[in-house]
């Protein structure tokens, strides 16, 4: 297993965001969906390793980060694309990208190859020497991924990735997931349920920082069939349909 | 709820000695181009040209005058302290304003080190723009043919304190990072320099002399033509600032973000090492006492430097009489020998009338500028020494040429009465002031002149003893008895002085023996 979370939970002072999470996950593309405030980001940020978790066990890539030296193992397979991602304006994309191969402790002669193919992965290799300051959000975004893939990590966390590209950059985008998840654990937490059919070999929904349902695309598909949810696609009335019956038994139980 | 497939863990290539030194080199490089440094060298230059360079354009072209005010001083680096603090304090808390820190957190590498890239960026941008500056500086100096020798200690104390500014503003900045952290660094750079300044009016000596503008003790106008520029008190002042700026990077390596339990633990030792060199420092400033040629710490004092400067002097002639100077002061040799022609010409011929007249370095004391006599006449012939570093030379602190040709007569009307250190008897003090109207400076002006800036205490206590009614009046009993002796024709007055001068000089003539 690449991805071991076992009853993890945060709290930021009386707000548990993330309670009790268990999630067990190996290479493929993984989907984490949920509505806004649900804990999808402090569950991405936790398995990131910027926040230690308040209690429960989490092992990634075979380590505990609660360790130091794991914990920058971990990190040196790591991607991460926050969802508010910060960049320096002043910055090209290529300084930036190149920047983060380094912390990453990537060796010093595969930085330009690693970087330059990088930018080209995500189709900004004619604005490579471009300033950050001067690209528009959806292309810092694609910087943002590049910087995310750019050591070839076998832990990949995006943050709402797609969020500010236009459609043929999403497919695309997609193409990029798939192609990640031969080889890597890609966990995505996104709003467009769309994104997760296309890319997704597994899909997680949370709500009120629990996981409410954890199953295959197909499998929340068949959950919205003639339940009468919202939704214009199948896989949105899937959606709607888990997280009205996750809140209904919420309310029961208060 | 599992997925069931497990995952081949990748072998990363193993990272080699050279990988650590060189991504580290790549970083430093990357924060070079991209720094926010550069972009406020061109408000320093212009207060550096303007604060710096202007306001010592005007003195004689020596090293340690025209140098005075801007490394003396320390206005350099009054004029680059707050900006540099203020801009390192903006790059470190660049993360925290740029909400990278998650980013950068996610990263292998520890973000101490990559803090102390973006520092030392920082840094070498401050400090290598201020070695520039000085440089230009020193090299404008060199082509206008600057005598004596370049203070090449004061600036290496000032390249470690735009170095300390820049750890100390980092480490606001990223400990407390925010839009406000530049401009609170800022400020408080500037207001620390202003109290450093402030503080060496009232602490001339003990802890304070470690305050990088205290400029008490740092220079003594014999430096670097008579003496070398003694080092110690440059070399506490280094000692200082380089332990304020290992504590601040030590605290940047405190906080549980900043990398593993070994780091950090360094970095705890590493601020303790600077606590204490900061602090040894400031011991080291509490023992200094000014000696004639600098300011001494006995720890750090090398006798060496005591040693004067050898050098071949330049001679020139006033009424006959050779007058020697010092190569640095030769612009200044027509300014001395017409300053003596007169007074070597109303005691020529005199028991005591110097036979030679030689520029010596003056020998400091406890009040800067004050260097007891500044002139002196002794030996056989008799030779009139002149600390001519005592005095206000033409162009600085706004002396100018009759101030300075006036007091050179007075100085040497005073060596010649033989009053010594003090005001002089009052038969004394009335020669003298006849001999300094009879030198063209007339009774009139001479309390005001007495009462001037730069010369020693005897002069201002000759104004109270003379019984004069302030600086402005030349009356009583001395001036009314200089009256009557200048009122003498020269060769009656010359008689006169022949046949008194040995009593007068011992102290012993009274006031009612005058004619």
């Amino acid at each position: 297993m690449n991805v071991e979370l076992t009853d993890l939970t945060r709290r930021f002072g009386r707000t548990t965001a993330v309670a009790g999470v268990s999630l067990h996950t190996g290479p493929g593309v993984f989907g984490l969906l949920g509505p806004n405030g649900a804990g999808k980001t402090t569950l991405l940020r936790m398995t990131a390793t910027v926040i230690p978790p308040t209690s429960g066990r989490l092992r990634l890539l075979g380590r505990d980060p609660g360790g130091y030296e794991p914990r920058r193992e971990i990190r040196r397979r790591l991607g991460y694309l926050p969802q508010n991602l910060g960049y320096y304006p002043g910055f090209t994309v290529a300084e930036f990208v190149e920047y983060f191969a380094l912390l990453k402790d990537m060796p010093p002669g595969r930085v330009p190859q690693a970087v330059a193919a990088a930018i080209e992965h995500v189709g900004l290799g004619d604005r490579a020497r471009a300033r950050l300051r001067t690209l528009s959000g959806g292309m810092l975004r694609r910087a943002g991924i590049a910087q995310a893939i750019v050591n070839e990590p076998e832990l990949l966390l995006l943050d709402e990735p797609t969020a500010g590209l236009d459609p043929e950059q999403r497919v695309a985008f997609r193409g990029l997931l798939r192609e990640l998840g031969q080889r890597a654990t890609v966990i995505v937490s996104t709003h467009l349920v769309e994104d997760v059919g296309a890319a997704c070999s597994e899909v997680a929904l949370m709500e009120q920082g629990r996981i409410v349902f954890h199953g295959t695309p197909a499998e929340l598909t068949a959950r919205g069939e003639g339940s009468g949810a919202a939704g214009d696609a199948p896989l949105e009335r899937g959606y709607s349909a888990v997280l009205a019956a996750a809140r209904s038994t919420t309310a029961a139980r208060a | 709820m599992t997925a069931a497939t497990d995952a081949p863990v990748r072998h990363l290539p193993p990272r080699t000695a050279w990988a650590a030194p060189l991504s580290a080199a790549r970083l430093l490089r990357l924060e070079l181009r991209r720094n926010a440094m550069p972009w406020i060298l061109l408000p320093i230059a212009a207060l550096f040209w303007f604060d710096s360079y202007r306001p010592g354009a005007a003195t004689p072209p020596i090293w340690v005058l025209r140098t005075f005010w801007n490394m003396g001083q320390g206005h350099t680096i009054i004029d680059f302290g707050p900006f540099v603090a203020g801009v390192a304090a903006w790059m470190g808390s660049r993360d925290g304003r740029r909400r990278t820190a998650d980013l950068v957190t996610a990263t292998s590498r520890p973000r101490y080190a990559a803090q102390l890239a973006t520092w030392a960026a920082t840094a070498g941008w401050a400090a290598g723009a201020y070695l520039a500056f000085v440089g230009v500086l020193f090299g404008v100096y060199a082509h206008q043919g600057l005598q004596g020798s370049p203070p090449w200690w004061w600036v290496a104390v000032g390249a470690a304190a735009v170095t300390a500014f820049s750890a100390a503003g980092f480490t606001i900045g990223a400990l407390y990072p925010s839009r406000f952290a530049a401009p609170v660094a800022a400020f408080g750079g500037f207001l620390a320099m202003t109290m450093s300044s402030q503080t060496g009016f009232s602490h001339a000596s003990g802890w304070a002399l470690i305050l990088p503008t205290n400029s008490n003790g740092n220079y003594q106008p014999v430096s670097g033509i008579f003496y070398p520029y003694l080092p110690d008190l440059p070399i506490a002042r280094v000692m200082f600032l380089a332990g304020i700026a290992v504590v601040a990077l030590g605290l940047l390596g405190l906080p549980a973000s900043a990398g593993g339990p070994l780091l950090r633990r360094a970095a705890a030792v590493v601020t303790l090492a600077g606590v204490a060199v900061a602090g040894t420092a400031v011991g080291l400033a509490a023992t200094a006492r000014l000696e004639p040629h600098g300011m001494v710490i006995p720890a750090l004092h090398d006798t060496a430097n005591d040693r004067p400067i050898s050098y071949t002097p330049v001679c020139g002639r006033a009424t006959g009489v050779p007058v020697c100077l010092n190569r640095a002061y030769r612009s200044l040799m027509p300014d001395v020998t017409a300053a003596l022609r007169p007074m070597l010409g109303e005691v020529a011929g005199l028991p005591g009338a110097p036979a030679r007249a030689t520029q010596v370095g003056g020998a400091y004391s406890s009040t800067e500028g004050e260097a007891g006599q500044a002139m002196t006449i002794s030996g056989h012939p008799p030779v009139l020494s002149m600390a001519l570093d005592a005095e206000n030379l033409p162009g600085v602190f706004g002396g100018t040429p009759a101030l300075f040709a006036a007091q050179l007569r007075l100085l040497f009307a005073h060596a010649f009465v033989g009053a010594g250190d003090g005001a002089g008897t009052p038969a004394q003090q009335a020669v003298q002031a006849a001999l300094l109207q009879g030198a063209g400076v007339p009774f009139a002006r001479q309390p005001r002149m007495l009462a001037s800036l730069g010369l020693p205490s005897w002069a201002l206590a000759t104004v109270h003893s003379a019984g004069g009614h302030g600086p402005g009046r030349a009356t009583g009993p001395v001036y009314a008895a200089a009256r009557r002796l200048a009122a003498l024709s020269p060769a009656a007055r010359h008689a006169w002085l022949a046949s008194h001068l040995p009593a007068l000089q011992a102290g012993l003539l009274p006031l009612a023996q005058l004619p």
